[in-house]
């Protein structure tokens, strides 16, 4: 038992879950975020789907930063609905992970609306080329 | 000797119940596979891997899926490390330390065998008498696999998916895959083969709710014996499959060329995949 427990483990190690891509490839595990901001543009298109949020700092200078998840075929299985669960205009809270390279770009894991409910926007850090 | 035979028969029965078997201490015997007009398993249906459940349904429905395995005795899927030899662990050591980023999935070409089971997307079986058909919403790959007996055509040019013919041992069916290219990766990241892979599945419903998957992958290019893996498909009752054009809008693509362009991504080993 410890022995297979210990082989899943190997392997397990090397092979996990995306819909798509490695995460590894272009998102960073070790650079967790969490913004909130306006929605001002949806994707909903396959392999992913995007929207982008201005955000806005303590000085008042808005970003806008993009966000990556899971295709629509994911999207809906998570409760989500085409132009009804996310709008622009509407306030968001994205946690997620950073890109390697892109300096806005985000893995987004989950989106909480401002009436406190969430969803599950793509994979967890960590997975990816199954 | 009558006296003998009573004192032996009262310790089997005494061990045999002091000392039951996993079996019976553990298994409750679950809803049974349906069976096909020609008595056969009726593996029809919508089906996910264990695995790829905790992205399209979550926590809750793994723990409730494993609990269940314990409660049948149904053993955990398990699949071993690679068996490669040097120089093909040496390619997929550097496909891991460039985590995944030469993943061919990620440039929407379709997943070959076994890893297109492994998706987090379902696939749907189709049964009938003379073949099976399986639909996966991954890629809208398709594989026709005939049962009745016929061998694999002697034109096949290597494909994604190989050529699948299918028998049944028993309740299992059994399916022997060959005429790969080299395009895919079998199941992890980096995982290649040659296009001598030959892959045996056997898909058996041991129960209305489970079908066990076990997979050989055998290819003497590049393993040093050959690589068995397993999973546990669970029905998915009132799920279809659905539309997934992967290359509709691949943003990865033009990312991935410009990381591509930059070696210093690529300087430290993998931590994760």
């Amino acid at each position: 038992m410890v022995m297979r427990t210990l082989l899943c483990s190997i392997l397990l190690g090397t092979v996990a879950l995306s819909a798509h891509h490695s995460f590894a490839a272009q998102y960073d595990a070790d650079k967790p975020i969490t913004l909130k901001g306006t929605v001002t543009r949806i994707e909903w298109t396959n392999p992913h789907f995007h929207f982008y949020v201005d955000v806005k700092d303590d000085k008042g200078v808005v970003t806008q930063w993009a966000f990556e998840g899971y295709p629509p075929n994911m999207l809906v299985r998570q409760g989500w609905k085409k132009d009804v669960s996310l709008k622009p205009g509407m306030v968001v809270t994205v946690q997620g992970w950073r890109a390697r390279v892109e300096p806005n770009l985000v893995a987004a894991r989950e989106v909480t609306f401002e009436d406190g409910s969430k969803l599950t926007s793509g994979p967890p850090a960590g997975t990816g080329g199954q | 000797m009558k006296q003998h035979v009573a004192w032996l028969m009262t310790v089997i029965v005494a061990v045999s119940v002091s000392i039951p078997s996993r079996a019976q201490t553990t298994a409750r015997k679950p809803k049974p596979a349906p069976r096909a007009v020609d008595g056969k398993p009726d593996l029809s249906g919508v089906w996910i891997g264990t695995g790829p459940l905790r992205l399209m349904a979550g926590e809750a429905e793994v723990a409730a899926a494993r609990q269940a395995d314990i409660d049948e005795g149904r053993p955990a899927p398990r699949t071993e490390p690679p068996p490669y030899k040097p120089e093909a662990e040496k390619q997929r050591q550097y496909f891991l330390d460039r985590r995944g980023i030469d993943d061919p999935m990620a440039r929407c070409l379709i997943s070959g065998v076994p890893r297109i089971s492994f998706r987090p997307l379902p696939m749907q079986i189709i049964q009938m008498p003379d073949q099976m058909v399986f639909l996966y919403e991954t890629h809208h790959a398709f594989r026709v696999m005939p049962t009745d007996g016929r061998p694999h055509p002697d034109d096949v040019e290597p494909s994604y998916l190989g050529d699948s013919v299918a028998h049944w041992e028993g309740d299992t069916l059994v399916v022997d895959v060959t005429g790969f290219n080299t395009k895919t990766w079998l199941i992890g990241v980096g995982t290649v083969h040659s296009e001598k892979l030959r892959v045996t599945e056997r898909y058996t419903r041991d129960s209305y709710n489970t079908m066990l998957y076990r997979v050989t992958m055998d290819d003497p290019e590049v393993f040093t014996k050959p690589w068995n893996a397993e999973e546990t498909f669970r029905l998915r009752p009132g799920e279809r499959i659905r539309e997934y054009e992967c290359i509709e809008n691949n943003e990865d693509l033009l990312r991935i060329e410009r990381l591509l362009k930059d070696e210093s991504v690529f300087k430290r080993p993998a931590t994760n995949n």
